[in-house]
């Protein structure tokens, strides 16, 4: 049946069955392929999205639950400075590896400088926790957020 | 709301009525446990009650007597960041603040994680210390039943069929300390084990509740611990006589976080830092 979702600014209707999650959606329907299904269990972080401005999960909101929020994906955050920012940092700094984990980490990322415009590194490890690299690339992704919030300085 | 079986009552009665009535309907929190369930096929409802449309569970408010309700569907972020508990209600924030990661605090729910009652949780241990209550609902009315009797074995709670969580009452919070310690594989996972302690300290003396989470079916706590806490809070030999009373009362299974073993070894170790860091938190008060 169909939904009405707010995705990056623009409402956009999807067919959704009860069990299908943002993620399903996203991917598969709208073609919004940045958020990625890894674990498909909300342990990895590499399905990270902004619903109503917090990054969550995207494979643990069920679709029909979304209707009525705000949903950014990294796709939406492509005129972002700050993430302009952290995208440099990342490819600068040599911090994406495989990949697969980067659009979540960027996402968490953007939120952590958004609360947070000088944070320490236990800080940025702490704000990224929910983010798994299965490169095990940690240091560099630390580094080039720590780069990115640097630039941001006036 | 086009979907079938997804329904979003704005009112608890509405809700209730919806899961006494709807064959195979489950509630819907923060989703960090039943979509996962649902994700990996070990959960199939036939509808779902979204609870994210009734404004009465969402957030911490106020009691008259002091005291604090929370409502079932406040993120644990909002919990971790509520400076309002304090002194011996501290336990609970934080138990909040290390639950999982940031992400999943804004989505985990304490009305969720509680129903869902997974003994190596960190909320179940930390009600408790708290002597809190959970307001539990029905299509019948509301009830409220003590934390230390809401978990009752298992992943079981006192709810029954149709009914389901709707807040967490805190009493007034004492002054004091309130603090939870766990031991954990890595920072944000279930715990190996677990200690939540409140201490509240007036011209009377000391009064501390402690429990011990992770290391048996449900929150594990002893009146003799408790007591011996209580009469010399902070005295090395009466820590370490709880920890081996908790020890004795736990009753830990061996899992992929540690063996049973283990944990019995650990418990009184705990307990005594955790008393430690309750007695240092007191004295810089």
């Amino acid at each position: 049946m169909t939904l009405a979702l707010s995705i990056n600014g623009r409402i956009r209707h999807v067919q959704a069955g009860l069990s299908d999650t943002l993620l399903t959606v996203l991917r598969d329907q709208l073609l919004l392929t940045a958020a990625k299904r890894g674990c498909n269990q909300g342990v990895c972080g590499a399905c990270t999205v902004l619903i109503d401005g917090r990054p969550q999960r995207a494979c643990l909101s069920l679709a029909a639950n979304c209707e009525g929020a705000a949903i950014t994906t990294l796709e939406g955050l492509q005129r972002d400075a700050g993430m302009a920012r952290l995208q440099k940092a990342f490819t600068a700094t040599g911090a994406v590896q495989c990949g697969f984990c980067t659009p979540g980490v960027l996402v968490s990322a953007h939120a952590l400088l958004s609360h947070n415009a000088d944070p320490r590194t236990d800080e940025i490890r702490a704000g990224l926790s929910g983010n798994l690299c299965r490169c095990s690339g940690y240091r560099k992704i630390a580094e080039a957020v720590a780069e990115a919030a640097k630039e941001a300085k006036p | 709301m086009s979907v079938p079986g997804y329904h979003r009552p704005k009112s608890v009665e509405d809700a209730a009525r919806l899961l006494a009535e709807t064959d195979g309907a489950r509630c819907l929190s923060g989703g960090a446990t039943l979509v996962a369930m649902m994700n990996a096929s070990l959960a199939e409802p036939k509808a779902i009650v979204s609870l994210a449309g009734i404004p009465e569970l969402a957030g911490i408010a106020e009691l008259a007597n002091g005291g604090f309700r929370i409502g079932a569907m406040t993120r644990h972020a909002a919990t971790a960041a509520d400076a309002r508990l304090a002194g011996t209600l501290a336990v609970l924030r934080d138990a909040a603040r290390q639950i999982a990661n940031p992400v999943v605090r804004n989505m985990g729910t304490i009305g969720g994680s509680i129903g869902f009652a997974d003994p190596a949780a960190d909320y179940p241990p930390a009600l408790v210390a708290a002597n809190a209550e959970v307001e539990i609902v029905n299509a019948a009315g509301r009830r409220r039943v003590a934390a230390r009797d809401f978990f009752v074995d298992w992943y079981t709670t006192a709810c029954g069929p149709g009914e389901f969580v709707t807040g967490v009452h805190l009493p007034p919070p004492r002054p004091g300390a309130g603090l939870y310690r766990k031991l954990a594989r890595v920072s944000g996972d279930f715990a190996i084990a677990s200690v939540a302690l409140s201490a509240a300290r007036d011209a009377a003396g000391v009064s501390v509740r402690i429990a011990v989470g992770g290391c048996g079916p449900r929150p594990i706590r002893a009146d003799a611990a408790d007591a011996l806490l209580s009469a010399k809070f902070g005295d090395a030999a009466a820590a370490a006589a709880a920890g081996e009373a908790l020890a004795a009362a736990a009753d830990p299974v061996d899992d992929v976080r540690a063996s049973a073993e283990y944990r019995r070894l650990v418990i009184p170790r705990l307990v005594a830092e955790t008393v430690a860091h309750a007695r240092a938190a007191l004295e810089a008060r």
